[in-house]
Formats: structure tokens, sequence, C-alpha cells
């Protein structure tokens, strides 16, 4: 069994708390991503899991061992660094199957991890080579070979994807969803990308500055996010935070939108005064048609195709993108009107708590 | 860009630089065409006061060939090698090891060690004369033998050695170290299987540098030595002063074959000074 528990886990770096107590439990054969922006601790919290640094407080068992005094190579851990950290002056044969040479495996034992491996990541044509005369996605893969020859309970990904062109990663990241799906291995795995956490994990844990600020499944953190913070995170485009007016009315949260339209959210009880409309951009529709309208000049339109970006700015200021038809004729300077409904939009307080969530999951 | 390139200068500064650069090589290489020469040239043409012009005789093999007959040159090359061999490979193998730890591991006290190293190598060698004979007679008995010099300059090198490996180890990913760890690898089979093959170059470059101070040392040969039997090849050109007169021919060239090995050793040392050994190791 390889789950993974960590219980009020902390890193200090000399005087500075990096990773500010962190209760998680992953659970055995989860694929697991830690998202965040930079600076957050993410990479941190991953190479504390790995052993390479020790945990100032706190634990973290693997498969219900406690592994604060084990040393990395005994945690039943392997690690894809984004760097790929290939030994250049080795093979990728001599690559993959160096830790095992070291360990002094039987070379049929050997050979066998080692064929398995490169069928699974198509490396035979390369298994000469030296990683010099290899690409960056097929770096990437001996990397990932490496790890997985070593037949681990849990795999850990340090932003493997971060260092590879837009194509690449879409298709590597293919792969690494096969992989698990093969292997049925618990895997953690960091990114700043929250589109590769939302394509690809079971569960994400969404890290700011040190703290876990939400874990959950992805439409649940797309849908429900428990904060400001989060709610901005998760999604591309951003969600639109919306400066407004709340006060408590029958039924919930009577707001006032900028122009002067009125909206009514069922189930915030305690909506009082200054708070922030959030409504994600593609939950906004031009035209009369929602449960309230705004009013907004745009400033800019970007065609992608499939979808038209516009951004606006509404009467009193505030800015808003609005996902629109890739097929619309509206031209910067164009006043347009938006329209969204109740169930699609979020309430946050002034603190960035969330008061009411939609309701459209 | 400064200074400008030459391709990009006016006119008349290319004209002064395409001068000035053949003439200041010759210049450059004149004294060690007059000793090759000299090395070439009869006693006859010396004592005629013939230094510049051509030889009369070319005297090639005589005076090579009475280089070693009429001193013993040979046990000096030997004693030279016997030196020279033992104390690069102690430097450079301290100074791998002490370059990986001051690059790689961070314990207390890595930075004043450090500074130790780079402050060591400010000290003018010559205030080390007595201190250092006095060592070698008085605490550690070893004045006038092979151990003296090897020992001397494993210590001496070390010190510019160490602060080169440090700097080049620390460009090293950590990544390769930590992988390395998280597959189960000791750190002395990271050191020797994973670090050592990616610090070939410096290794190299560093071999050739410390060959050829060590080799041409002269300061040390003789004030740690005394007898023929184990003068270094530097000390023991004197011997071919000759009794009576200054013999400049054999000097000569004695001078050229005591020159040749570190050329030899750099000639040979070439194909390892490949940069670009990590390419491929991580991105970029």
């Amino acid at each position: 069994m390889a789950d993974v528990k960590l219980r009020n886990v902390k890193k200090r770096f000399g005087d500075v708390e990096i990773i500010k107590g962190v209760d998680l439990d992953i659970a055995d054969g989860e694929f697991c991503v830690f998202v965040g922006p930079s600076g957050c601790g993410k990479s941190t919290l991953l190479r504390l899991v790995a052993g390479l640094e020790e945990i100032s407080d706190g634990s973290l068992s693997i498969g219900g061992r406690e592994m604060a005094h084990v040393s990395p190579a005994n945690r039943g851990v392997a690690m894809v660094f984004q760097s790929y950290a290939l030994y250049p002056h080795m093979t990728v044969e001599e690559n993959i199957s160096f830790g095992l040479r070291m360990a002094r495996a039987p070379r049929d034992e050997i050979a066998r991890r080692v064929q398995k491996a490169s069928d699974m990541l198509q490396l035979g044509p390369y298994l000469q080579r030296k990683p010099s005369q290899l690409s960056g996605g097929q770096r990437q893969r001996v990397a990932i070979g490496r790890a997985v020859v070593r037949e681990p309970d849990v795999f850990l990904f340090d932003e493997p994807l971060s260092n590879l062109d837009a194509a690449l990663r879409v298709q590597t990241r293919i792969e690494i969803g096969k992989l698990h799906q093969d292997l049925k291995a618990t895997m953690i795995y960091v990114t700043h990308d929250q589109v590769e956490a939302m394509t690809m994990a079971d569960k994400i844990v969404v890290l700011s500055a040190g703290r876990i600020e939400q874990v959950g499944s992805p439409l649940e953190l797309y849908h429900r996010p428990r904060n400001q913070f989060v709610a901005g995170f998760i999604g591309s485009p951003k969600m639109n935070f919306i400066p407004v007016d709340a006060r408590v009315g029958e039924g919930g949260a009577e707001i006032r939108l900028p122009g002067g339209a009125a909206l009514s959210l069922p189930g915030a009880a305690d909506a009082a005064g200054a708070a922030t409309l959030g409504v994600r951009p593609e939950h906004l529709r031009l035209g009369e048609a929602g449960d309230a309208r705004l009013t907004a000049q745009v400033k800019l339109c970007e065609r992608l195709g499939a979808e038209t970006m516009l951004y606006a700015v509404l009467e009193g200021g505030p800015e808003v993108t609005v996902s629109a038809d890739g097929l619309c004729r509206v031209q910067p300077g164009d006043r347009i009107q938006i329209g969204l409904d109740a169930a699609s939009c979020h309430l946050f307080d002034r603190g960035g708590s969330t008061l009411v969530n939609g309701s459209l999951l | 860009m400064f200074p400008t390139p030459i391709q990009k200068a006016g006119a008349t500064t290319r004209m002064l630089y395409y001068i000035a650069l053949p003439v200041s090589v010759v210049f450059w290489l004149l004294p060690l065409f007059a000793v090759a020469l000299t090395s070439l040239r009869s006693i006859e043409d010396l004592n005629r006061g013939n230094f510049w012009g051509w030889p009369t005789k070319i005297e090639f093999v005589t005076n090579y060939t009475a280089v070693f007959t009429q001193s013993p040159m040979g046990q000096f090359i030997l004693n030279s090698v016997i030196i020279t061999l033992p104390a690069v490979a102690g430097a450079l193998a301290l100074s791998c090891m002490a370059g990986y730890a001051l690059a790689k591991y961070p314990f207390a006290g890595n930075t004043f060690v450090f500074s130790v190293f780079i402050a060591g190598n400010f000290v003018p060698f010559q205030i080390l004369m007595i201190p250092v004979r006095s060592l070698m007679i008085d605490v550690i008995p070893i004045y006038d033998t092979y151990w003296a010099l090897i020992i001397f300059h494993i210590a001496f090198q070390t010190g510019f050695c160490t602060l080169f490996m440090r700097n080049f180890i620390k460009q090293l990913p950590d990544a390769l170290i930590e992988s390395g760890r998280l597959e189960g690898l000791g750190e002395l089979t990271i050191f020797w299987h994973i670090i050592l093959p990616l610090v070939r170059p410096a290794i190299a470059a560093l071999a050739v540098l410390v060959f050829t101070f060590i080799w041409n040392d002269y300061f040390w040969s003789l004030v740690l030595v005394q007898s023929d039997d184990v003068r270094p090849v530097t000390a023991g050109l004197q011997s071919l002063k000759g009794m009576w007169l200054a013999s400049w021919q054999l000097i000569s060239a004695g001078s050229i074959v005591a020159a040749l090995p570190p050329v030899a050793v750099f000639f040979l040392m070439q194909k390892h000074f490949i940069s670009g050994l990590t390419l491929g190791a991580t991105k970029g």
C-alpha cells in the first residue's frame, strides 16, 4: 500500500517558515497534483516527501511507515526532475539501469526491468544514445523511465513538463496519464500550470504561501472554490472579480451590480456591505438573456477561432473578460450588454472567503 | 563592444595591428629560437662570438648526446618524473575531494575554509622557504629525499587546485546528485561515478597546469634537495656548466630537453579538454 499522509508538516529554512503546517491524505493509487503560484512551497513539499529536505515539525508516513528518519533511497519513492537530471556521460540504457547496477541487482532482473520501462515509454530506438543526442521530450521520457525501473510505491514529478514546448507538453501529459493507468501507482505531481492540474489530477491541492488553500477534485475546485484565491487560480481565463454591495435579503443575498442592476443569490446568510462577485468569462454571455445585465465598453478583442475573448470595462471602472463565440462581430469600442445567471455566480467577503458558490455542479 | 574588434577598427589602426602583431610574435619567440639555435652550435662558434648568425656546423647529435653523457641528465629527468607524477596525482586527488565537499556540502564553516584556500594563494612562496626547510629537517625528517618535494608540491598545489575544482563542481546541477541519492547511491559512489566523469575536462586542464608548475619548479628543488641522486632536472641543469667554461650549447640543449615533457603532456591531454561535456544532462 502506498498511501501518503502528512500531519501538521512544517519546514523552516533558518528563521523563515516555508511550509506552515500542512495536513494531507493521499490515497493509494491516486494522482495528486500540487498546484500554486511560484514560491508557494509546492516543490519544497514534494522534496519533503522525497526526503531531499528534512521535516522541521510534524509527521510524514508512506504506506503506514513513519518516514521522518528514513533516507530518500529507502522511502520507496522515485522522482522525475524538472531539469531531467540525466547522467550525461552515460547512454540511455546505462542511465536507466544505473541505480540497479550499483545496488548489485541480478543482471537478468536489470535487463527485464529496463526492457519493460523501455517498452512502456518507447525508448527502444534510443537506448544506446547519450542524453545530448536526444530531444527534450525524449530526455524527459528517459527520466521517467529511470523512475519507472525502480518500481517505487510513489512517483514524484517536479514540474516535468515546464521545459517542453506547448505541443510536446500535451503529448507528454497524455503519456503520463497513460502511465498512471498502466501502473496504478500513487503519483504526486507538482506544477504551476493549472491546465495540467485540471486535466491530470484525481485530486488537486492548491497551495499558497506554504499553506493548503483547498483540496478537491478538479471540478469541485472549479465549481466550489473555498476562497477567492482558489477561484482566481483555477480556470483559464481567470474568473472575473467585480466589487459589489451586498445586503441580506429574503432567501439570500441581494447584490447591487455596477450600473445599478440587482441580482439575488440564494444561500448567503451573512452577506453585508462590500463584497466581491465572481463569475467566470465562459459563464457570461453577450445579450440581454439572464438573471441580470451589465453594460460594458469593449477595449480589446482576442480572436482565437474557437472563441473570442472580449476585454471590457463596466460602468464604474471594473474590468471584465467575456468569452464569446468565435464568430462574434464585436469590435473594440463597441458597447455591449452582458447577461449573467445567479447559478454561475460566486460571492466572496472582504477577507476573500466564499460566502456563496455557484450551483452549476 | 569594447575594445573595438580589429575588423571594425579604422584603416590606420588595422595596419598598425597587422605590423605590430608579427613583430611582437617574433620578439616573443626570439629567446626560444635563440636557445634552440644555440643548442645546435659548436663550441668554436660560441668562442668566436657567433651568437646570431647561422651555425657553421649543425652539432645536433653531438650536443644532445653530450648532455646525457657529460652530466647525469638521465638521472635528473628520472628524478623529475619520480617527483612530478605522484605530486600531480596527489594534488588532483585531494583537490577533487576537497573541491566537491566545498561545492556541494553546506557544512558549518564551509565559507571560512574556502576563504582560507583563497587567501593562501596570495602568500608569496618565498617566505615559506625557511619554515618549510625546517619542517623537512626537524619535524618530518625527509629533507633531501623525493618525499620532501612530493609532499611539498602536493600541499602547495592543492591550494590552487581546490579553488579551481570547487568553482567547476559548483556549476554541476544539484539535481544530478539528488537523483543519485534517490536511487540509493552512496556518497562515494556519487562522487566516483557521477561527479568525476563530469569534471574530466577540469582535471585534464589542471593536470597539465600542475605538471608544468611542478616540473619547471626551480626554487624548491634548490631549497629542499642537496644530492644529485634526488635532484630534479631544473636544478640539475647547472651541472652542465662545466669546470672551466660555460658550455652554453650544452646548457641550451639541456634546457630544451628539460622543457619538452610539459609540452608533451599538453598535447597528450588535449582531447580531454572537450568542453560541453554536460550538454544533455539538464535542459539547456
